[in-house]
């Protein structure tokens, strides 16, 4: 059903006109091998190389592999290149979602504050509830759950207007409500007696640094990433119906408030797993599905497996950067994305300018 | 004969200020009704009502004898399609996008859109002569072209009854008369009509009776020749009696154009 839609096209299609299906279907496939091609050579580079060839023989069975480089891979690069990808994908796919309840095209999840929801709630579950913390990421990443949803509920209360957000009202108080957030953080911080874990792993969310999970924890993660990315399905043709406005959207047989709801929960719970595999990260949720968005034209259903996978192969690429540029030692990839998606934002804040200072 | 919508002792206020009380009106099915009343009496909310959106606060809206509250906003949009006066689409979305959200009341819960809904957008594009304007972005396109692809979204609701919102309203002279066109065909087609009008030398060619809402003076409804009268409109709009035709008689050449 994803891209059935354009049948007939008159001949004098214009300029912005969205590729015919088959050109549709080309893209995914090609953005997903590019997403396998990403995924073998980020396990190749580090400080300890592995031929590419040795790496193809032992994932096909093979043993061509010496032990340090078969510790390496399994237990270090090859979870971290899986966690970078499927945090780029949570967040992108985050980030339309709310682009799309929002009807505003910078509404990204660090930028209106559901990341920082997701780690203050994921602090509590560090700081306060350590113990539920230690079977794996389980009850740290539900309290992310529960902060983002939280969050983004009150920046969306604050900055809507006759359900519209203006750019101003969401970028005010997505500012505001992240930043009491963040410093809640530092507060739960002060107060921990522990001076251990919690600090280490609050820092390194902070800065936005891609964790090194252990394989359990890495399937709990990948399965709320599954799990969200499944259910924006059926979101995405009502966040076309909502780009009408709620009023029109509402006439036409919508249930606005249970879309509203569930784009919230599902966006959440997007947003609560990203942070949990890569704490603040910031513009991936703006960059990727605004790139689509100039392939692919404003239609979501196309959008949302595009975005995810585009979403993964960015952040992939952004955290083997992050992670071999200045070896041995390691950038936060939130760094690297601050430095590529600040000014980026700042562009598409300019494209919006009519908007902020009409 | 129960006829297609019934307004049964309607009434509507806003938390401060009464819009109408004990309005009495019917559709008919085959009905083309232009509303007319200064600005601020209640047109666009009567729509609204009509359409399911407001709920009043007296009496009823009946659909086909039922009441609009006992309905689903889904099966009411398969009956009823409001065109609004401003649409705001956020995004770049194409006409043929635009017209598709036209599916939205006949969508399953997980489905997409199918053959019967791009076969009802076909038709409803064709009739509004909006096909060639597919692939265009629903945000660059001018007045008249707009007008019609938010009719086309209506029309491919399917519905029985079409209620318009000041759809002449920014609209050239040439633009207006393509409307009333358009209006027309309709008509032949078996869909009744409702507009808001502010253009009233336009309504006569094109419709069957006039509704006239007035503050604090229950409704008017009449043919338009009752009803377009300079006393009578100078009185409702608070104005000189308007002088001169107030009726324009549209050129053989134009309407022969509309039997195309």
């Amino acid at each position: 059903m994803a891209g059935k839609v354009e049948r007939i096209r008159s001949e004098s299609g214009g300029s912005s006109a969205p590729p015919h299906l088959a050109g549709y279907r080309l893209l995914l496939a090609g953005l997903a091998l590019a997403l396998l091609l990403g995924i073998l050579i980020a396990a190749c580079v580090g400080v300890v190389p592995i031929p590419l060839r040795s790496l193809a023989q032992s994932l096909l069975g093979g043993q061509a592999l010496n032990g340090d480089q078969h510790l390496i891979l399994f237990t270090i690069r090859l979870p971290r290149i899986l966690a970078a990808a499927m945090a780029g994908a949570a967040l992108s796919v985050s980030g339309l979602l709310f682009q799309g309840l929002f009807r505003n095209p910078l509404a990204d999840p660090y930028v209106i504050g559901s990341s920082g929801g997701a780690l203050l709630g994921a602090s509590f579950g560090v700081f306060i509830l350590p113990q539920l913390s230690m079977a794996g990421f389980g009850a740290t990443a539900l309290l992310g759950v529960l902060g983002a949803i939280c969050s983004i509920s009150l920046v969306y209360m604050l900055a809507s207007v006759n359900g519209r957000t203006p750019v101003v009202a969401l970028l005010l108080a997505g500012f505001a409500v992240s930043t009491m957030l963040s410093y809640c953080s530092y507060f739960l911080e002060i107060m921990d007696r522990g001076y251990g874990t919690g600090m280490r792993v609050l820092s390194s969310w902070l800065h936005g640094t891609i964790a090194q999970p252990t394989w359990p924890q890495l399937a709990v993660l990948a399965a709320m990433v599954l799990v969200g990315i499944a259910a924006s399905f059926p979101l995405t043709r009502r966040l076309n119906t909502l780009a009408l406005g709620e009023e029109y959207a509402a006439h036409l047989g919508l249930h606005v408030q249970q879309t509203r709801i569930a784009v919230i929960v599902v966006g959440s719970l997007l947003t609560a797993a990203a942070v949990a595999l890569g704490g603040l990260i910031s513009f991936v949720g703006l960059i990727v599905p605004h790139m689509m968005r100039m392939i692919l034209g404003p239609d979501h259903v196309r959008l949302l497996p595009a975005t995810a996978l585009a979403g993964g192969i960015f952040l992939l690429i952004a955290d083997t950067v992050a992670r071999t540029v200045i070896a041995p030692s390691e950038l936060p990839v939130g760094v690297l994305t601050a430095f590529i998606g600040g000014p980026f934002f700042l562009y598409l804040l300019r494209q919006a300018k009519r908007e902020v200072f009409a | 004969m129960t006829p297609l919508l019934r307004f049964a002792s309607l009434g509507f206020s806003f938390v401060d200020r009464t819009v109408f009380t004990g309005l009495h009106a019917a559709v008919p099915s085959d009905a083309c009704i232009a509303l007319i009343g200064p600005n601020g009496c209640g047109k666009t909310t009567l729509l609204r009502l009509a359409a399911g959106t407001l709920k009043p606060t007296h009496g009823d809206v009946l659909l086909r004898g039922k009441s609009l509250a006992a309905l689903s906003q889904r099966s009411i949009a398969r009956s009823i399609a409001l065109v609004p006066q401003n649409v705001e689409v956020s995004f770049g979305f194409t006409v043929q996008q635009f017209v598709e959200q036209g599916r939205t009341p006949y969508l399953k819960l997980f489905g997409g859109i199918g053959a019967t809904d791009r076969e009802a957008v076909e038709h409803a594009m064709e009739l509004t002569d909006t096909c060639s304007l597919r692939s265009r972005v629903f945000n660059q396109l001018s007045g008249g072209e707009r007008q019609r692809v938010k009719i086309a979204l209506g029309l491919a609701q399917q519905p029985s009854l079409l209620l318009l919102d000041e759809p002449t309203q920014h609209l050239d002279i040439g633009r207006q008369l393509e409307l009333i066109d358009l209006v027309k065909r309709l008509r032949h087609h078996g869909i009744a009509i409702l507009a808001s009008m502010h253009e009233l030398t336009l309504i006569e060619d094109a419709f069957s009776e006039v509704w006239m809402l007035s503050p604090g003076e229950p409704m008017r409804q009449g043919s338009p020749q009752e009803m377009l009268r300079p006393d009578l409109l100078g009185r409702v709009f608070d104005c000189p009696p308007p002088s001169g035709p107030i009726l324009l008689k549209p050129s053989p050449k134009h309407s022969e154009r509309v039997r195309l």
